[in-house]
């Protein structure tokens, strides 16, 4: 028998939604480059070389270990990459994502990556190569709506702030903003001005956001509709309440 | 001061909150209906601040041209808005200014907004207003200001007649 994950409990859009997010099985909307994505994230020139911390692993030397020996090592840490990061805020107006999802996404779906999920905010830490691969995923597929979502490195506020009347999540630092229909960034994660303006795609129309969001609101999709959720979250609670959380 | 419901002749604060933050052209757009209402006595703008500067992080000290940060002009007056308004607090005449602050709203906003009545500017002085303002501060100010920064040079008066309370005697 195949064995097929079971990663989120639910029969609503919402717990769908999740399992997409987690399983890492998603639909691709927009297309970014790579040296629009590198001139985002701000870390590096779009174009140069990754700068190294330590000499690629196959010159170390490195010491004979049964660990090192059964682990591949992600192709940043091979080449001895910095570790960068890239944070995310998503809107609670129906973003499609929620800082725990991302976690999640990354988690399941990459190796070497340190998510950290936060209230309104979502980083994933990583060697800069695969932390530019997860980040790619993330800005071109369904996981984020130009919109709804901001690539956002510090003043991150926006998430719980009503949307503006053009139905975009307010960034105070006015990184990203609509043009045209689509999203225009011209400033990189940090505020700093870019020398070009990156497209970020369409927005998502009010409709879609509501039928690919990953929260359940009571103005969309609620909580308390999804009865197998109810049923499982009550069943953590109760068996963490009782025994200490012990899911195996 | 009755506490009757009977009693619409009592100045009445009332907070507006619409369902998405303001741009400019509808705040002035409203601030314009409003101050065309009689009996307006104090307006409050209230929501998140624009920087002209970052202020955190590497890119400290980079420029920010926010768009939503222009100046508006309202009753001729020009002010340079350094929020994207989201609340106003109102502090009008009697309950009939309420109504008419009511359909200026619908009338301005094209989405969903709320409308409520309750004590949202103070009315008494406190302690710190007393040091800041002294025994013979103007009301009107209480409340407008957070006394403890004492900017109220971010207090903006505009000129209008028609702010006069019609309940008040000359």
């Amino acid at each position: 028998m195949v064995y097929n994950p079971q990663y989120y409990p639910g029969a609503t859009s919402v717990a769908a939604n999740r399992r997409k997010h987690i399983s890492g099985d998603l639909e691709k909307l927009r297309e970014i480059s790579d040296e629009d994505l590198t001139a985002i994230l701000g870390h590096r020139a779009p174009g140069s070389d990754y700068p190294s911390t330590h000499p690629p692993l196959a010159e170390m030397g490195e010491p004979e270990c049964s660990i090192r020996e059964i682990v591949e090592p992600t192709p940043g840490a091979k080449a001895g990459d910095r570790v960068r990061y890239v944070q995310f805020a998503d809107s609670m107006y129906n973003a499609p994502a929620t800082p725990y999802f991302r976690s999640y996404f990354a988690a399941n779906n990459f190796r070497g990556v340190d998510p950290g999920t936060l209230s309104g905010r979502q980083i994933v830490e990583a060697r800069e190569r695969d932390m530019e691969e997860c980040a790619k995923v993330q800005m071109e597929t369904e996981i984020s709506c130009p919109a709804l979502s901001g690539m956002r490195g510090a003043t991150v506020h926006g998430h719980s702030v009503r949307l503006q009347e053009d139905g975009v999540m307010f960034d105070m630092l006015d990184r990203r903003r609509l043009e045209n229909g689509t999203i225009i960034m011209d400033k990189d994660q940090v505020a700093i001005p870019l020398d070009r303006k990156v497209d970020l795609g369409k927005p998502m129309s009010e409709e879609e956001a509501a039928k690919r969001t990953t929260i359940y609101r009571v103005d969309n999709v609620p909580f308390r509709g999804d009865e197998e959720v109810v049923e499982w979250v009550h069943r953590v609670f109760d068996q963490r309440t009782t025994y200490g959380f012990q899911p195996l | 001061m009755s506490d009757s419901a009977e009693n619409t002749k009592n100045p009445l604060q009332i907070e507006i909150f619409p369902s998405r933050i303001l741009s400019p052209q509808t705040a002035q757009k409203l601030l314009a209906e409003i101050y065309q209402i009689d009996g307006i006595l104090r307006v409050m703008v209230q929501g998140h601040r624009l920087p002209t500067k970052v202020g955190f992080g590497p890119g400290t000290g980079e420029k920010v041209e926010h768009p939503q940060r222009k100046a508006i002009e309202v009753e001729g007056q020009v002010i340079e808005l350094k929020v994207n308004v989201g609340r106003l607090r109102l502090e009008v005449a009697d309950a009939e200014v309420k109504e008419k602050v009511r359909k200026a709203c619908e009338k301005v906003f094209p989405f969903p907004f709320e409308f409520r009545e309750g004590h949202f500017l103070k009315r008494k002085a406190t302690v710190t207003d007393y040091a800041k303002l002294g025994p013979n501060a103007d009301p009107k100010l209480l409340g407008m200001v957070d006394p403890k920064a004492g900017n109220y040079k971010n207090l903006i008066f505009i000129d209008n007649k028609k702010g006069k309370n019609p309940n008040e005697e000359e």
